[in-house]
């Protein structure tokens, strides 16, 4: 083992490497600076101006190193085509949810709870390039206790217990996550990933430790059985914080679990420590689809929806496959737009005091708004699987890639999966297609703001392209240098 | 050209959504106007080269590939397009832009099942086809509640997901899906996973065919469907299980096919013999056709699985002419039950005295479906039994006489019930069928007589598939 350098020389690069992070977290305090100054009327889409520039140019940024992976800081944080692909995930992902900040509180809230959500989207992005434990605790923590004043902000007493829920649930699994951690740390005597992948390791400990690193991530994926705490917090949490938290917590979560699947774990024995990660995907599959059935709130069927599709992009993974990764990250992105496409539908159906998130509020609205209608129709379709969407695409991908990597059980059990989550998804579309009474046709659609409109043609366009031209990103490999 | 074919419909329908809600009329007339011009492009194709376009590299080869040739893809694909023109002719519905949406939809889908040339382009409008159906069923049944939506819609997508796997454990077995009408054989698979992946796209089939004991969702469907999509949906959706059972059974899994023999039969003739019971005692006339539609596509799997030339050719001959008498007999009883607003056997009696028109129509469509020498039933019907026989299933042969028996009384008994006996009182006296209504069934008829009379050139066009019997 080397002796760790205690003067380590850090250069422009990597700064650089970090640069699209830094942008974001410095966007927020001028949001924050804007919300101060800016006359009241112009507030809110000042501050959503410049969230979702910022938001862009760090994008642009990120794009800058592809083709140039670089360990910054001495191997904490691994810029390259992985990172690179996560950076941009949250960056659309955090931009979409912003198009939906009008239904977001009061005026003078959402300057504050922009730049709450730039912070979470920065440690998202910390998380994506993080390559030892110690970066990516760090990461964890900046996502996540932004979000649990974004979870509370909204004035309704659900807001308030989803928030204390969030808080309670995810401290308590950071601190399972931080254990694992200290254990991994007490095996190897390194905190870099890469350093885990020694091929002598397999102790007690350091086997005790990977399982509670996993636990904590798991709830932060919300995998079965670690999920409960999902579906209340997103029903509490405002429509674009629970828009946020549904791609970007997953995204930075799915990283690290990816990161440490591929890079850290030694081979022999990678597959038994990771298989009960495959039987916790195979349970979410089944568990969230079927906790989907009963909802009548979209923002908490979202959330058992959520639930699943997080159980079908780990499938993704199993094996380890390097096809699988790209199909896990294909797939991600589809689910981006796809969900949060069905987002920016429910936000255009909520009105002050009023979320539009419960099912009745769809009632005819394929006689409404027939676009509208037609686009949700479209989301829907793409969760369930069907054609001709990106989810459709991905869902082959994904099938394919758990039957080469010889997990056919997996991918059978994807298939019951989505069987069950079509009655879900479909009773939406029924509410919407239904014959309804005249009361539900004449209910007025004034939405507070066009732009959801702007995130639902991106979303539509954005599915139904990537599921005739899926684009799964490669150079992806290495994780760890 | 081909892909046009499936696109322009879809964008076509999904179009009329920006027409004004009360531009009814100039919608149907549209939806009609596309459907023919799909048929008159389709008709000029005959042969035409395949397109193709790369659509996945990895895991495995996929392409957007589609072809019409000159065997059952390109019959299928004239009697889809002629029939649904016809059936938009007379459609009389409320909401009639948002109907002949999803009738247009439809089409696109199902014509982009019957050209794919592409396992995976195949799978992906297999699924499509599902979701007109059920916005329809949904916002068009006369039922309250949505069961008959919601049984269509499970048992087709557990068929539809049991192909999606099945089709992506064929690509990571062969490494593409590029398969379907390539040269027989080339990708013909047996042994080990070639039985499950052809299990999962014969559940696929049975159930869309769909063949006794999975055909629970059908009655319901085709009772609550609208009569113009009913038509469609009988007509050509009902026989993508069976061109499945075509083009990939036989084609890529020959063996498997060989050892489900036994099962298929029993399958196809308790199908058969059941079907036509049924039909002998509905009262309602949509069920009639309903199970008389069960009945006849279980001689079909038989004509299927008896691996003899002239059967499959005969087999080719009737998914032709079954959907040409049955679109016919599901528009006239759309007409009986739009005059009448019943359509139950035991309301109805006698309208043939004032319906004259409506009689005939009824009466050529129904001697079509019991098989009448001259007319396109027998000649399918005809063809089977002869390949059957000389397969040497000589006993099943005889059973499956049976139910042509059987046709006849159930065929005559709605025809009696409909159009003779007494005039009921209290029943609506309207119009007889308008000259607009003869035009849009005399399409039909004529097809039900030339493809009597000549059904040489049908069924000739497997060949490109005999190799693989062999």
């Amino acid at each position: 083992m080397s002796v760790p350098q205690l003067v380590i020389p850090f250069g422009g690069a990597d700064w650089l490497a970090l640069a699209p992070t830094f942008i974001v977290a410095v966007v927020a305090l001028v949001v924050i600076l804007a919300d101060l100054f800016l006359p009241r009327p112009l507030r809110r889409a000042a501050c959503i101006v410049i969230a979702i520039a910022g938001l862009a140019g760090s994008g642009v940024v990120a794009l800058q190193g592809w083709g140039h992976p670089y360990a910054a800081f001495g191997g904490a944080f691994v810029d390259g085509g992985f990172a690179i692909v996560f950076e941009e995930i949250v960056v659309v992902a955090a931009i979409l949810s912003l198009l939906l900040c009008y239904v977001l509180g009061r005026d003078d809230q959402s300057g504050g709870a922009i730049a709450l959500m730039l912070w979470s989207a920065s440690g998202a992005m910390l998380m994506a390039g993080a390559a030892n434990l110690m970066t990516i605790f760090l990461g964890l923590e900046l996502l996540s206790l932004a979000l649990y004043c974004l979870c509370g902000i909204a004035s309704r007493p659900a807001a308030r217990e989803s928030a204390l829920k969030y808080l309670m649930l995810s401290s308590t699994a950071s601190a399972f996550m931080l254990y694992g951690m200290a254990l991994l740390f007490g095996a190897t005597g390194s905190v870099a990933l890469s350093a885990l992948a020694g091929p002598t390791i397999s102790t007690a400990l350091f086997n005790v430790g990977c399982g509670l690193f996993l636990m904590g991530l798991c709830f932060k994926l919300s995998l079965v059985p670690f999920h409960v705490w999902t579906p209340d917090v997103y029903e509490g949490a405002p429509l674009p914080v629970t828009a946020f938290m549904s791609v970007v917590t997953k995204a930075g979560a799915l990283a690290v679990l990816a990161r440490f699947a591929y890079a850290a774990l030694p081979s022999p024995h990678a597959q038994q420590i990771l298989l009960p990660l495959w039987i916790v995907a195979a349970l979410s599959m089944i568990v969230g689809n079927v906790g989907a059935l009963a909802q009548n709130d979209i923002k908490r069927l979202l959330a058992y929806s959520g639930i699943a599709q997080i159980g079908y992009i780990v499938a993704a993974l199993a094996g380890t496959t390097a096809l699988g990764l790209r199909y896990a990250i294909f797939y991600l992105g589809a689910y981006m737009f796809m969900n949060l496409g069905a987002f920016a539908v429910v936000a255009l159906l909520s009105r002050e005091r009023d979320e539009g998130s419960r099912l009745g509020s769809f009632n005819g609205l394929g006689y409404r708004q027939p676009v509208l209608a037609a686009a949700m129709t479209f989301f829907l379709l793409a969760l369930a699987g069907l054609p001709p969407t990106a989810g459709f695409t991905g869902k082959i991908l994904i099938l394919a890639s758990a039957i080469s990597a010889g997990y056919a059980w997996l991918a059978a059990l994807l298939v019951v999966g989505t069987a069950i989550s079509a009655y879900a998804y479909f009773k939406i579309v029924r509410a919407m297609y239904a014959r309804t009474t005249g009361a539900a046709i004449q209910r007025p659609f004034r939405p507070a703001s066009a732009l959801p409109w702007l995130g639902v043609a991106v979303c539509a366009v954005a599915t139904l392209v990537l599921g005739l031209y899926p684009i799964a990103p490669s150079d992806v490999l290495p994780l760890v240098k | 050209m081909i892909a046009a074919l499936v696109v322009a419909p879809i964008l076509a329908g999904l179009a009329l959504l920006l027409l004004p809600r009360s531009a009814d009329v100039a919608a149907k007339w549209i939806g009609v106007a596309v459907s023919f011009a799909a048929f008159l492009v389709a008709l000029s194709r005959y042969g035409a080269a395949d397109e193709s376009v790369r659509w996945l590299q990895r895991p495995f080869v996929a392409n957007f590939h589609v072809g019409i040739g000159t065997g059952p893809s390109y019959w299928i694909v004239l009697l889809l397009t002629l029939t649904s023109g016809c059936a938009l002719m007379v459609t009389r519905l409320p909401r009639m832009r948002d109907f002949v949406v999803q009738m247009l939809v439809l089409l696109g889908a199902m014509t982009g099942v019957f050209v794919a040339r592409d396992l995976m382009l195949f799978a992906l409008f297999w699924d499509l086809m599902l979701i007109p159906v059920f916005l329809t069923l949904i916002a068009w049944s006369p039922s309250k509640t949505a069961g008959t939506a919601w049984k269509y819609f499970v048992y087709n997508l557990v068929g539809g997901l049991a192909l999606l796997l099945a089709t992506a454990a064929f690509g990571i077995l062969q490494g593409t899906t590029d398969v379907l009408g390539a040269t027989a054989g080339a990708f013909a698979t047996s042994g080990g996973w070639s039985f499950w992946i052809f299990a999962g796209f014969a559940l696929a089939f049975l159930i869309k065919t769909p063949v006794w004991p999975l055909h629970t969702w059908m009655p319901d469907t085709y009772a609550d469907l609208p009569a113009p999509m009913a038509a469609i949906v009988s007509a050509v959706q009902s026989k993508a299980g069976l061109y499945g059972f075509i083009v990939v059974g036989l084609a890529l899994f020959p063996a498997a096919m060989h050892a489900a023999v036994p099962l298929m039969f029993a399958l196809g003739l308790i199908g058969l013999i059941y079907g036509a019971v049924a039909a002998l005692v509905q009262d309602d006339t949509k069920r009639v056709v309903a199970y008389s539609s069960l009945s006849h596509l279980g001689l079909i799997v038989l004509a299927i699985f008896s691996f003899n030339p002239i059967a499959l050719g005969g087999a080719v001959v009737y998914i032709v002419a079954h959907g040409l008498f049955s679109a016919g007999l599901f528009m006239t009883l759309g007409e009986v039950e739009a005059r009448e607003d019943t359509r139950m056997l035991g309301r109805l009696g006698g309208l043939g005295a004032r319906n004259p028109r409506l009689a005939g129509g009824l009466t050529i469509v129904s001697l079509a479906a019991l098989g009448l020498p001259g007319l396109c039933g027998f000649a399918g019907e005809i063809l089977i039994l002869t390949g059957l026989y000389q397969a040497g299933y000589v006993w099943q042969t005889i059973v499956a006489l049976v139910p042509i028996v059987i046709a006849a009384a159930y065929m005559l008994r709605v025809f009696q019930g409909v159009m003779h006996g007494p005039e009921v009182d209290d029943l609506p006296e309207r119009e007889d069928m308008s000259p607009l209504e003869l035009l849009a069934l005399a399409p039909l008829v004529i097809a039900i007589v030339l493809l009597g009379v000549n059904p040489g050139p049908v069924a000739s066009s497997p060949h490109s598939y005999e190799t693989a019997l062999r």
